[in-house]
């Protein structure tokens, strides 16, 4: 075990919503070649026939909206170009203009979906992927939307969920990571931004377990006061609305058509909570990542994957034909921070075939589970597989005038 | 030496827009807390329905309070703080 495993006593994860990892993060593979980004060349057809490439045009907001097809049976045609379902079917991440046409009926607008960050718009999130580590292969759990896959990052499972449907209550058989921790005599704890915001899909957790749950005040709170507990989950602002004292409360999801820098913002705060603490700040590790790709294009395929022990039927996924949990929802960005991780590090990922790495959001309670609990609590298989993201923290704590501060967040 | 400093931009003043239409993932959001309350509804229900005169024992007592209680905590203004 590394030194710095030895001092790691906080694990805090931040759950952002519907980006891409080309669409935030394509363009720094400019910067850096072991980033698996955009050479600028990868296109999709549209619905003329229009070899479409992708563009460095993304904006903040209003350039996704009406929001991109992000549910199984869009993304199953974004991943498949529309190829018949069947056994000898192979991804090609070719129908992610035609889909989003399906939304548009404007062909030029269409094209949006191909268009990705420069690393100057996003300082947040690219300065934290490259100065500590970013996941070349973290994938959404589901070729599917939100639900489905946060519940991945709650329970390891969606239970044969593959839609926005609420899963716990056709199955409890595998507990919460919060719960599991609670009942390891370990603390845990959901902080949501605040009471119109709430939480997402996990009200059941809400009304039967109220003392896992807290704001976002509260986490800015736990981290100046050091009462952060062992694990933390952070969920952004999910919509706009008046704030208790009468301002305005923007949503920092993400989210389209949610503006991005309000997100960037957002990741920010709840990185200089943890740095800003010296003690905290040594002994704490941060994830940043999305929950899907919110239908936006991606180039990796995404891999296979070790089935989680359910079937989600022909009419629940929409394209005529069962899912079984065998393979991987779209490329997603993922950011591991602690001052424990050298600058620049990269985890490969399937591009890398001898020492590349998959992550999905089952390596979150996975990684929890295994550091806090010795892996000691009922689990799927699917969790139990999942690699952990721990192994990055090295012996070597870097000096505090070698990790970034973010200014101007008030 | 000091740390880096990254500037991070203001978000445009014309972001804020509470009359978006509301998209599918919160629409979702709103459908599950409704259900919830469906759940929390039943059980006040059910717990209301008890007479306090035919609790006997403490042991009787006890449990309707554990379950009184397990309620009324819940309706709490704030989160508790852990």
């Amino acid at each position: 075990m590394s030194v710095g495993l030895d001092n790691l006593k906080h694990i805090v994860v931040l759950m952002m919503e519907n980006r891409s990892f080309d669409h935030m993060l394509g363009a720094l593979m400019q910067k850096n070649r072991k980033i698996n980004g955009l050479t600028g060349n990868e296109s999709n057809p549209d619905t003329n026939g229009a070899i479409v490439k992708v563009q460095p045009n993304a904006q903040f907001q209003s350039q996704l909206d009406p929001d991109p097809d992000h549910h199984f049976p869009g993304v199953d045609l974004q991943l498949f170009g529309g190829a018949p379902q069947g056994a000898g079917r192979v991804a090609n991440m070719q129908g992610f203009v035609k889909d989003y046409f399906s939304q548009t009926k404007d062909v030029n607008r269409s094209h949006n979906i191909m268009y990705y960050f420069t690393p100057d718009k996003l300082p947040v999130l690219t300065t934290l992927a490259t100065e500590f580590a970013v996941f070349n292969g973290w994938f959404s759990s589901i070729p599917g939307p939100t639900i489905c896959n946060r519940a991945f990052a709650h329970y390891g499972t969606s239970f044969g969920q593959v839609g926005m449907d609420i899963f716990y209550i056709l199955d409890n058989t595998i507990a919460s990571i919060y719960e599991r921790m609670i009942q390891a005599g370990h603390t845990a704890k959901i902080y949501y931004y605040d009471q119109p915001s709430s939480t997402m899909e996990i009200v059941n957790l809400l009304k039967n377990q109220p003392q896992i749950f807290a704001t976002f005040d509260q986490f800015i709170g736990d981290c100046s006061g050091n009462t952060l507990p062992d694990y933390s989950f952070i969920e952004p602002c999910y919509n706009d609305h008046p704030g208790a004292d009468g301002g305005q409360v923007l949503a920092s999801d993400q989210h389209p058509d949610h503006n991005v820098r309000e997100g960037e913002r957002f990741i920010g705060s709840v990185y200089n909570a943890i740095r800003t603490n010296p003690t905290l700040w040594q002994n704490t590790a941060l994830l940043v990542v999305y929950d899907e790709h919110g239908g936006i294009y991606d180039h990796v395929v995404p891999p296979a994957c070790t089935p989680d022990g359910y079937t989600a039927s022909a009419d629940a996924t929409g394209t005529g034909a069962p899912f079984a949990f065998d393979r991987l929802g779209i490329r997603v960005p993922a950011v591991l921070v602690s001052p424990w991780i050298p600058r620049g590090t990269v985890v490969t990922g399937p591009e890398d075939p001898v020492n590349g790495q998959v992550f999905e959001h089952a390596s979150i309670p996975g990684t929890v589970t295994n550091f806090f609990l010795n892996g000691d609590a009922k689990r799927t298989v699917r969790e139990q597989q999942a690699k952990s993201f721990l192994g990055l923290l090295t012996d070597q704590m870097r000096p505090d005038d070698d990790c970034v501060v973010f200014n101007n967040l008030e | 030496m000091a740390p880096k400093i990254i500037e991070v931009p203001k978000t445009d003043a014309g972001a804020y827009n509470p009359n978006r239409p509301a998209g599918t993932l919160l629409q979702s959001q709103a459908l599950h807390m409704r259900e919830a309350l469906i759940k929390h509804v039943h059980e006040l229900t059910t717990l209301l329905s008890i007479d306090t005169k035919s609790l006997k024992t403490e042991a009787d007592v006890s449990a309707y309070v554990h379950k009184a209680t397990a309620l009324l905590h819940t309706h709490g203004g704030k989160p508790a703080k852990k």
